[in-house]
């Protein structure tokens, strides 16, 4: 696994957080089946209630494109990969049995969907006999950010990850799930989610490094 | 709470939330540890660069057209014969008879058709005569289309499972092995007496075979 080379010394470029877990879920969401609206909302699916699936996208639409924009790389193919989860949601929204709530249970679909376009992408490509590649290695530039090279040296970075750590990673990091939800997602164990974050943010501390060189002149 | 630098690695592994506070006091006492839990720290800091929630209500107007559009489809699926009111109107056991019925009315109608039909080509049978390798080896593939068909229906419902990460894998590996055996079809047409090709084919039906078991198996 290769180092990615920020050049700069990047955790001195941004403010640490103030306590570990400062981006988990809103308490609304943290107890599986207990929320409410989550529940109603399920229900409200079910009836084939289309203005429920409205109500979906604007609690969680946002952050599905950003999950799914993370995993592909692109905003179009995130975007197609919300609106083919949706539409697996309303295929099978009749199997939810409620055993972990509906909102872990959408983004269960959209993990499986990003990974099924990035097969098919995958099998296009080498069929193609163009070079095959899990991600794009310059994924699209996205809008103005504040640390621009930091955002590229970390996307960078997530696709040196193994499939498995980086949707620990992003779901977990990012997205702010707990690891009791993670594992109900990737169908695992909460310890295994534990340790499978661990070593993607190991594996990420290393790359993310400014080379020792680098160190040593002062950086730029 | 004593720490020491020994458990620092466990706490980011998976410290509670006094562990970190302990971790902390000792770190702005150790230079070591200092380091590493800023650097730590500042990886989760580093994912808001990941982060970019905006709404797109034009997304949402894709996703609405085809979620009426897959309503529309799934309404036109469905038979007639079960969309006739009259017919949800019977009861269970009387629908039962009524199928039981129609199946002995079309196995009598076979039998008939078959024991009173006159040959249309009596001397195809001798133009089609192969060698008995060869006729062998495709009764052998024909069982394996037949018993494969059988498990495919058998195991749809759970490879069409969208929440399963374990039915995404399977998806693809059936994938996979659909390509390979209508490429080896293809191939084994040109030169049906190919022993390589023939004994390959069965070799993946095979495989196929098992991997459909496997799927079912998951069920039990």
């Amino acid at each position: 696994m290769g180092s990615v080379g920020l050049t700069l010394p990047w955790e001195h470029r941004i403010s640490p957080v103030a306590h570990q877990g400062v981006w988990r879920v809103q308490p609304a969401e943290r107890e599986p089946g207990a929320n409410p609206e989550d529940a109603a909302l399920a229900a409200a699916c079910l009836a084939g209630d289309l203005f429920a699936y409205e109500r979906l996208y604007q609690w969680q639409g946002a952050r599905m494109k950003n999950l799914a924009r993370n995993l592909l790389g692109t905003t179009s193919d995130a975007e197609d990969a919300v609106q083919e989860t949706f539409l697996k949601i309303q295929r099978s929204i009749a199997s939810f049995r409620g055993q972990s709530a509906f909102v872990t249970w959408t983004f269960r679909i959209l993990v499986n969907t990003c990974h099924d376009m990035r097969r098919s992408r995958f099998r296009r490509k080498e069929q193609s006999h163009e070079e095959p590649e899990d991600m794009p290695k310059r994924p699209e530039p996205r809008a103005a950010s504040a640390h621009p090279a930091l955002r590229l040296a970390v996307e960078r970075a997530l696709t040196e990850l193994t499939q498995h750590q980086r949707d620990v990673f992003l779901l977990y990091e990012v997205e702010g799930f707990r690891h009791a939800e993670i594992a109900a997602m990737l169908e695992i164990s909460e310890t295994a989610s534990k340790n499978t974050l661990f070593q993607a943010k190991k594996n990420l501390r290393q790359m993310l490094e400014a080379p020792r060189s680098c160190k040593a002149g002062g950086g730029v | 709470m004593n720490m020491a630098c020994a458990d620092r690695e466990r706490i980011f592994l998976d410290g509670t939330a006094e562990e970190w506070v302990a971790l902390e006091a000792h770190a702005a006492l150790c230079e070591e540890c200092g380091k590493e839990v800023r650097a730590w720290k500042s990886l989760s800091a580093a994912v808001e660069e990941l982060r970019e929630y905006r709404h797109s209500p034009e997304l949402w107007q894709r996703i609405a057209t085809s979620l009426r559009e897959e309503t529309g489809k799934q309404r036109a699926k469905e038979p007639l014969w079960i969309r006739v009111a009259i017919w949800r109107n019977i009861p269970a056991g009387w629908q039962a008879a009524l199928v039981g019925a129609m199946a002995l009315v079309l196995a009598i109608s076979g039998v008939y058709v078959t024991t009173h039909r006159t040959p249309r080509d009596p001397g195809a049978a001798s133009r089609l005569l192969k060698t008995r390798d060869l006729v062998d080896v495709e009764q052998a593939e024909r069982a394996y289309v037949q018993a494969i068909d059988k498990l495919a229906a058998d195991a749809r419902p759970q490879l069409d499972d969208p929440t399963s990460y374990l039915m995404a894998n399977y998806r693809e590996k059936l994938m996979i092995l659909d390509s390979a055996i209508d490429e080896l079809r293809a191939q084994a047409g040109e030169n049906p007496s190919n022993r390589h090709l023939r004994n390959q084919l069965l070799a993946l039906y095979q495989e196929k075979q098992e991997t459909l078991q496997e799927v079912l198996e998951t069920k039990r």
